[in-house]
């Protein structure tokens, strides 16, 4: 009993990162209709950038993700820029394109960060929390708390604000959106600018808990990626519970199957999408080629 | 009617394939052929290959600057028979498949021989290409399984994991008493390597591991296996796995209140470990290891102090085992008049050098030193233990 709560706790903090990553792509999806492939690398460029703020300039650890949350968006700015032109033209070279700036952020990590990786110390010092003797990092309680602000944060950003409301519209008819004077471009930019900083936020949270180095979009991006396909690609809720759904899952499956688990894992996320093709929330509205 | 010329196109189109491909495969630079009179004149050119991107990239990096250092000096010193050392650095990103693309790289760019790689996977993967070129190839691999190769080119510039385990198993179970012992490997090659020798080394001195625990080498999330080792109340843990992999399973365990020492091979005793890990989390870690520290000799102290000029850094393990490797490589190459091929293997196993591992003498397995010391991670740095 006591080893299976303290697998769900190990399992449910990587989980809320999966989540963030998600969302991330659950959002771009839901409003441009499109996979942003770049997103893990751009998760990757946040924890490099916080890690960066964190140790090399000292800057706390707050301030650091929030400069990394900065770059990031910027980064997703200029995506969007320079694919806008495909926009509802060229739907697949579209995905290329992402797929392209994936491969330039890992070969400008390394450019700019080095081959060699690096650990990153919690920024929290005290011990880990002692419950019943399952032992609980104070930094994964941290993580979690985040991941929940954040998702609360963006559901209230897309059903009470304006700009919200405005890219949940070009999002159901980008004509129709148009027409009443949304500006479409602006929306997608936005929509990058938030799902980067996402990635940003995942990344830079995760640092601490493994280590960062150009390669950690690759283990991020295909656990984030199957987290927003099970909770349904372009629902907000379902990325959450795909998320914690994927780590906690890959966390039991670690315990049972050992060197087999990622096999495992990916064995019972493809028979869960077999069952239910659009995820546990899915929604087949958007489709904008 | 029915016989249009359409067929004609693929036929022309696959003459013109074959005469490109011809084309390319014969388009050498000019002073080199392809056959086996390539060491007469001209540099000695001798690849190198490693990770220099990826998770595993700080451990290429440094075989890779040990080797260019014992290149360096050679160089400095006159190289072989007066002519030049060129050492080309190719990157294998730790990946296997891309290691087996670069053996035949090497073979049609006519180098002689080839340093690393510092991963038993990629080593592997390439062995048998290197085998069927006749390129000897010192590697820094540990695996068994390289042995297991029976590559007449295949050499170790560090002793093999049964020798670091069961170097390691004695030292726990006789010198330290510990009968409960925890382990937990990695699922890669060098994990498997470790796993199957270490769990050999205990059965001979008649210790069952308490729990075997073997993870995936992507795998970043340990709480599941680390539970079960926290439940078997072990007095020691094993632990198997590279670097990165290792540092972060310590890090999690001392986080889960597993507070027993760790104790493991050459990875363990790298700085990459112990910032991975944390420093208070990897104190006391038992390290088996041929090379503790630079210190241990003279040699060792000049090898570091050289090391130190050259990149600004201090030196480890993996940068003296290369230096080692690569020193072994060019010795030979200078007793045998430059030979290749079996010439130059053979120069190689004849070879006896006293490094800063120890002093290598190969047997037909390739394997040169077949001995490790114990040490122990005090303060963050790794000592004998006495």
């Amino acid at each position: 009993m006591q080893d299976t709560l303290q697998t769900l706790v190990g399992g449910l903090s990587l989980g809320a990162v999966y989540a963030l990553v998600a969302m991330g792509f659950s959002l771009v999806y839901r409003t441009m209709g499109l996979v942003n492939f770049a997103h893990a690398d751009i998760a990757m460029i946040g924890a490099y950038a916080a890690s960066t703020f964190y140790l090399t300039s000292r800057l706390p650890f707050v301030v650091a993700m929030v400069l990394a949350i900065v770059i990031t968006g910027a980064i997703g700015l200029v995506i969007e820029r320079v694919l806008r032109p495909l926009e509802n033209k060229d739907f697949d070279l579209m995905l290329i394109g992402t797929i392209g700036f994936g491969i330039v952020l890992q070969a400008l990590a390394i450019i700019i960060w080095g081959t060699t990786g690096r650990a990153v110390p919690s920024p929290l010092e005290s011990a880990p929390l002692d419950v019943l003797g399952i032992r609980i990092r104070t930094y994964d309680l941290l993580v979690m708390a985040v991941a929940a602000l954040a998702v609360v944060a963006l559901a209230f950003f897309l059903s009470r604000t304006k700009r919200g409301a405005a890219m949940q519209a070009v999002a159901m008819d980008h004509e129709a959106a148009t027409a009443v004077g949304i500006d479409v471009g602006r929306s997608n930019a936005l929509a990058f600018a938030i799902g980067a900083g996402l990635a940003a936020l995942a990344g830079g949270l995760v640092g601490p808990m493994l280590y960062v180095d150009a390669s950690l979009g690759g283990a991020l991006g295909i656990k984030g990626f199957a987290a927003a396909m099970l909770g349904g690609f372009g629902s907000i809720h379902g990325a959450v519970v795909g998320g914690v759904a994927i780590g906690v899952l890959d966390s039991y499956a670690a315990g049972h199957f050992q060197g087999y688990s990622v096999l495992v894992t990916f064995l019972v996320f493809t028979i869960a999408i077999m069952i239910r093709p659009m995820g546990i929330f899915g929604e087949r509205t958007v489709s904008r080629a | 009617m029915s016989r249009t010329p359409r067929p004609r196109v693929p036929g022309t189109a696959l003459v013109a394939a074959v005469a490109l491909a011809t084309a390319l495969t014969a388009c050498s630079a000019p002073g080199e052929s392809d056959d086996d009179t390539r060491s007469d004149s001209g540099p000695v050119k001798i690849a190198v290959v490693n990770a220099r991107s990826g998770q595993l990239s700080s451990l290429g990096d440094w075989e890779h600057k040990g080797a260019k250092l014992a290149i360096d000096e050679w160089n400095k010193k006159g190289g072989i028979d007066g002519r030049r050392i060129e050492m080309k650095s190719f990157d294998d990103q730790g990946d296997p498949t891309t290691g087996t693309n670069l053996a035949r790289k090497i073979d049609s760019g006519n180098y002689i021989a080839m340093i690393g790689t510092a991963e038993s996977a990629v080593t592997i993967a390439m062995a048998p290409v290197l085998k069927q070129a006749g390129i000897p190839n010192i590697t820094s691999g540990q695996a068994d399984a390289l042995v297991d190769q029976k590559s007449p080119f295949l050499f170790l510039n560090g002793p093999t994991s049964t020798t670091y385990d069961s170097t390691l198993a004695k030292h726990l179970v006789q010198d330290k008493g510990h009968k409960k012992i925890a382990m937990i490997t990695n699922n890669g090659s060098f994990g498997k390597g470790e796993h199957d020798a270490f769990a050999e080394a205990a059965k001979d001195l008649g210790v069952t591991p308490v729990t075997d625990q073997v993870v995936t080498t992507d795998q970043k999330e340990f709480s599941a296996a680390l539970t079960k080792i926290r439940s078997k109340k072990p007095d020691v843990v094993f632990i198997g796995s590279e670097e990165v992999e290792a540092g972060l399973i310590v890090k999690q365990a001392r986080d889960l209140g597993i507070t027993v020492p760790f104790a493991g091979a050459a990875p363990q005793g790298t700085p990459v470990f112990i910032d991975t890990a944390g420093k208070k989390a990897a104190e006391g870690t038992i390290v088996s290891s041929p090379y503790l520290g630079n210190d241990i000799s003279p040699a060792a102290r000049k090898f570091a102090a050289a090391y130190k000029a050259a990149y600004g850094e201090e030196a480890e393990l993996h940068g003296a085992k290369a230096y080692d490797g690569t020193n072994i490589l060019l010795t030979a190459l200078e007793n045998s008049d430059v030979a290749t091929g079996k010439k130059l293997a053979d120069a190689i196993r004849a070879t006896t050098y006293d490094g800063l591992l120890g002093t290598f003498e190969f047997g037909a397995d390739g394997v040169g030193i077949t001995a490790t010391t114990i040490g122990v991670i005090q303060d963050g740095k790794l000592v004998e233990q006495k």
